[in-house]
Order: C-alpha cells, then structure tokens, then sequence
C-alpha cells in the first residue's frame, strides 16, 4: 500500500514511520509532505491508499485538508496522528470523514491496534 | 479563570511521563526526575500559545545536551550525530505534544499556536502581558528540563 505521511515536524514524520515498522507494517511505500498543502497536492497526485496527517499544519490545517479532498470527490482513507485530541475535535474530524484518530504521544502497540484493520 | 485548577502540576508530570515513556525513555530507566527548583538555568526553549476561552502559553525549556539527547532519542540516533535542525524540531514537537495535551484538558474552544523555538535560554523570551502558574521542574540524566504554563493577564490587571 502507499502511505502519505505528513506532519510539518520532519522529525515525527520519522517518528510515524518508525513506529508503523516496530508495529510490524513494514514493505509500504511511504510519501511525505511537510505541510497541509503539500499534504491535499499529494494525496491527490500520488494516490495513497491511505493519510496520517498531523492536525495543525502551516498552510492547511489537517482537517481542512480532509474536507478539501472529500469536497473534490477523493475518498481515500484518511486519519489523524496528532497532539491535540479535544471532543470537538474528534468530532470535527469524524464528520469530515476522518478514519481514525491517533494522540501523541503513541506507542507501537496503540499503531497495531488501529492500523491493522487497514494495513492487514 | 484560574487554569491552576484545571491543570496541575500533577498533571504536567503525567503528561511528561507519557512522552518519555513514548519517546526519550521507553524503557524507562532514566525518567526526568522532580526538583521543584524554578531557578534552574535552561539554554534552549519552545513555546506553544493557546488561544479561545484560555489565554497563555506552555514553554519547554531545557539545557542543550538535554535537547541534544532528546533529539537523538525521538531520531534513534547518537547525540554527537544530532544537528541544530533537528534539535529545534524536537523542542517544537516536545511543546507541541505538551501544549495539545493540556489544550485537551482546558475548557472547550481553545485554539493551539505552532511551536516557536528559540536557540537561547528561557529568560531570553519575555510574556509580557502573562504570568507563571505552573510548572515542573527537573533533571533528566543530571540534565536540567523544566515546562511551564503562563496566563494572560487581563489589560490592566498586570500591573
């Protein structure tokens, strides 16, 4: 599968990715994107099966990504890794369409239990 | 509003317990241990604001082999490897995660700033129109770290 990761922090997006493999995920082909629109241009151009994105991004929030590209018809799963985890916003992001919503700090264990129902 | 009530420093050390568990001491033989001492000199911080029905700030502040070894803890690798890029990166991120934890417990409708990362100690920062409530003061392998959260003060009020 191809996973876009994207986070503005180059050093969480390192952390997503090793955490995804000591959760056992290993073999996918990971993008990157380093802002929330990178992260909208590249969900659509590179066509990942699947998003993590971090909630608060320069440039496009992670939430106002999630409903650009399911504005633009694109239904491709879609989740959150992010520190902030309030009611509201857990419901912001599920009204969007969001699948899943993960609040750091994570653990390898917290990944499985959420991504393996994806990744398989 | 008093936030000392909703946050406490009960709280930021949980908070704090989970991230070095998570991420600089997963296998928890060197925890950041509680000093209580707010004079601690720091040479590196971080700041997140917070915005809506609370005003303030969260700073994270910590000597610069402690943010050298936190660099090199979140990128699995050694800390004479760790660049500047990366050790602002993770001050960032070490607020960021603080910061939207505590933003999570605050009463609805709170807005949470990107990280700014100052290369310079914390008295180098000024909050001007803020004061600090709390705080957690400590040492992490003889390394001091400390995170502190600042209220707005009313217009007014602050003098």
């Amino acid at each position: 599968m191809k996973i876009l990761i994207a986070d503005d922090s180059r050093v969480m997006r390192q952390i997503v990715t090793r955490t995804l493999r000591q959760a056992g995920f290993d073999g996918h082909d990971l993008v990157e994107a380093a802002d929330g629109q990178e992260a909208h241009d590249k969900a659509q151009a590179e066509k990942p099966d699947l998003v993590i994105s971090d909630w608060n991004m320069p440039e496009m929030t992670g939430i106002e990504v999630l409903r650009k590209l399911r504005a633009a018809g694109n239904d491709v799963k879609f989740g959150f890794v992010t520190s902030e985890c309030t009611e509201e916003m857990k419901s912001a992001a599920e009204s969007a369409g969001s699948a899943f919503f993960i609040v750091k700090p994570f653990t390898a264990e917290q990944f499985d239990e959420v991504f393996s129902p994806i990744l398989g | 509003m008093s936030v000392e009530t909703v946050v406490t420093q009960d709280d930021l050390a949980e908070m704090v317990e989970q991230v070095w568990a998570s991420y600089l001491d997963p296998e928890g033989v060197s925890p950041l241990l509680p000093t209580g001492d707010d004079k601690q000199p720091t040479e590196v911080h971080s700041t997140v604001s917070i915005t809506g029905t609370w005003h303030g700030h969260l700073v994270y502040a910590s000597s610069m082999l402690a943010a050298r070894r936190a660099a090199a803890a979140f990128l699995a690798m050694d800390a004479d490897e760790v660049g500047a890029e990366d050790i602002s990166d993770v001050l960032g991120e070490l607020a960021n995660i603080v910061g939207g934890n505590v933003k999570a417990m605050l009463p609805a409708g709170c807005f949470l700033s990107l990280p700014t990362v100052v290369l310079a100690p914390e008295t180098a920062s000024y909050y001007p129109a803020a004061e600090r409530i709390s705080g957690l003061w400590g040492q992490w392998e003889g390394e001091s770290i400390s995170i502190s959260m600042w209220q707005s003060v009313k217009q007014g009020e602050a003098a």
